[in-house]
């Protein structure tokens, strides 16, 4: 906090008003634990963004012995084929990041629409997509991403249509609700009347009021998303070598994990701490956007 | 009853989808399966293949296919393996034992560490515990199960030079053996579920805390451990039901991948070594199967409301 800003704040109150503080800050102070989640993932971030400037190694280059100790040289060691794991480690927050985000950019844009259409038109379009989803939610998770993944040949982009799929009913249900409760209301009726499109309405005055809880969704769904990921690869569905990716490095060190425990702890530890960032971050957007939710 | 006869009915309709779902994405592979199992050096006449068509059914219309398929399932044919040429409903019976004792091991497990964890969070006044429990809740929720598994298998080998054994052991052949063997397995797939658990029944516990009946309770001199047990426990286990069905999804999920790691034969294993060799008669039945258990245990718990709660009478 800079100095004018204390001075302010430390002033006297001129009236018995109480000032103010913006609303952020106070969150922020309140709930720390957001904040060291939305750092983690800023930093996952930043990381997937100039790794090329600070990986000392390619992603792929073999120039070293295998599975090398941790020294000066190799801040994490190598692995099996030789590859500087920490640079494999740094290029993996990319793949990560790459395939969580456009996965749930699928389920969102799939499930939020789908959700959005069901409630505002009810009826028939209503039943019969949400009977999608049901038939969607009644599979676990992971079995209906290994099947299609497997339909569809294991590679990193099925991977993402497949997590997408998955997903999408968690964000046509969110979006459904708010969107039942809204369109009855006498603002919509208002628009209807003056003669607004139905797309129009939609997009003016119905997603706006789902906005919120598809923001925490989408935050929370990035978790589950590189979650996903990260086993599909290690189960060696979905990204495929040499691509650095953590679920991947993680099943080839299973072999080796005896011999070089390093390599098979560390990127275990990107996953957990990248997905611990994205929980702590939705959680604290949860209480800060919809505190009508209960926290789990 | 009425409700109970319209929950089943919702059920079966949800399978219906499901089995229409699992025959469009096995549809959706290139190729027939006379193309998958003959393979690309198979030279066949073309007398040959739509004999081999005619032999799978493959030559009639999609939706006769689609009757005879859930017709023949419904009658516990679930077709044969590509691989082995084996009945695949067998295979998957064999299988599923062992899923099923993983699953139940890992929710009394979660059940017996989340349970008295996120009680005690609820009612201590020790700072230490109060934290250590949530970082416990965060960390479970964060470690991804097979990263778990790892590291138990290390940290199992280093500290105390155990190793995952090679064959499986039912319970019926030694069952110290074959708990042994589950430890492992059911630890690295408790921690994750338990973590959710401990959370929704801390939160719970304190709202239940608050209430008036539990304050009359406290009043009229009943021990602190029937009002805890009697009447905030139980009313707070709704909630942490709930959460546990919601998680049953994760589990099954998790039992696929641990039991590839540990070597399990199971469904879960099943159906991965179905996907690695192309055997989708395998790949399909293991789906069905996994979904058919899904929605069964959600059933199960939504059956167990009116049994905490008799207040909700479905109407």
């Amino acid at each position: 906090m800079s100095g004018v800003e204390a001075e302010l704040r430390d002033a006297p109150r001129p009236s018995a008003w109480p000032v103010r503080r913006p609303g952020y800050r106070r969150f922020a102070r309140r709930s720390p634990v957001t904040v060291i989640g939305a750092g983690l993932v800023l930093a996952v971030v930043l990381v997937a963004l100039v790794a090329q400037i600070i990986a000392p190694y390619g992603p792929n280059s073999q120039d070293a012995q295998p599975l090398l100790r941790p020294d000066h040289r190799h801040l994490a060691g190598t692995d099996e084929l030789g590859r500087d794991e920490l640079s494999r480690l740094i290029y993996g927050a990319r793949v990560s990041l790459y395939v969580g985000g456009l996965a749930v950019s699928i389920a969102l844009a799939c499930g939020a629409t789908s959700g959005v259409l069901a409630g505002f038109y009810g009826g028939w379009v209503d039943n019969v997509t949400m009977r999608i989803m049901d038939v969607l939610f009644s599979f676990p998770a992971i079995v209906l991403a290994i099947a299609i993944t497997s339909i569809l040949r294991p590679s990193l982009t099925n991977a993402m249509i497949a997590i997408g799929i998955v997903y999408a009913p968690i964000f046509a249900r969110i979006a459904r609700g708010p969107t039942l409760a809204v369109v009855t209301l006498a603002y919509i009726e208002a628009a209807r009347a003056v003669g607004l499109p139905n797309w129009k309405i939609m997009l003016r005055h119905v997603v706006p009021n789902v906005s919120a809880p598809l923001i925490v969704q989408t935050t929370v769904s990035l978790s589950t998303a590189i979650l996903t990921e990260a086993a599909l690869s290690f189960l060696g569905l979905g990204t495929q070598p040499p691509t650095a990716s953590w679920g991947l490095m993680l099943s080839a060190a299973r072999q080796y994990m005896l011999l070089d425990p390093w390599i098979a702890v560390l990127p275990g530890a990107a996953i957990a701490l990248t997905v611990l960032g994205f929980n702590l971050l939705g959680d604290g957007l949860r209480d800060l956007l919809d505190p009508r939710i209960r926290t789990l | 009853m009425r409700y109970l006869a319209r929950r089943l009915l919702w059920t079966l309709a949800a399978l219906v989808g499901v089995s229409l779902l699992i025959f469009v994405l096995v549809r959706l592979i290139p190729g027939t399966i006379v193309e998958v199992t003959t393979g690309i050096e198979g030279q066949l006449s073309p007398q040959q293949r739509l004999d081999l068509l005619r032999s799978f059914g493959l030559d009639r219309p999609l939706p006769v296919q689609y009757a005879l398929w859930l017709w023949n399932m419904l009658q516990g044919n679930f077709g044969w393996s590509f691989r082995t040429a084996q009945p695949v409903a067998g295979l998957l019976v064999s299988r599923l034992p062992i899923t099923v004792e993983l699953a139940v091991l890992t929710v009394i497990c979660v059940t017996l560490i989340g349970l008295p964890l996120g009680v005690a969070a609820s009612i201590t006044r020790s700072v230490r515990l109060k934290t250590f429990v949530q970082v416990i809740g965060l960390v479970g929720l964060s470690v991804p199960n097979f990263w778990a598994s790892i590291v138990l298998i290390i940290v199992a080998s280093f500290a105390f030079h155990w190793f995952p054994a090679l064959i499986f052991v039912t319970p019926w052949q030694d069952l110290p053996v074959n708990l042994e063997q589950m430890f492992l397995p059911v630890m690295s797939l408790a921690l994750g579920l338990a973590a959710v658990v401990l959370r929704m029944t801390r939160s719970s516990m304190l709202e239940v805390l608050g209430q008036d009946y539990v304050r009359v309770a406290q009043a009229k001199g009943l021990s602190g451990s029937i009002v805890l047990l009697r009447h905030a426990l139980r009313n707070a286990l709704i909630p942490i039901v709930t959460v546990l069905g919601l998680q049953m999804g994760t589990l099954l999920g998790g039992v696929v991948i641990t039991e590839q790691i540990f070597g399990l034969p199971g469904l879960g294993w099943t159906l991965l070594n179905g996907v690695y060799q192309r055997d989708y008669p395998v790949v399909q039945g293991a789906v069905m199967l996994f979904a058919v258990l899904f929605v069964l245990t959600n059933l199960f718990v939504d059956l167990t409301y009116t049994y905490l709660d008799p207040r909700i009478r479905y109407q």
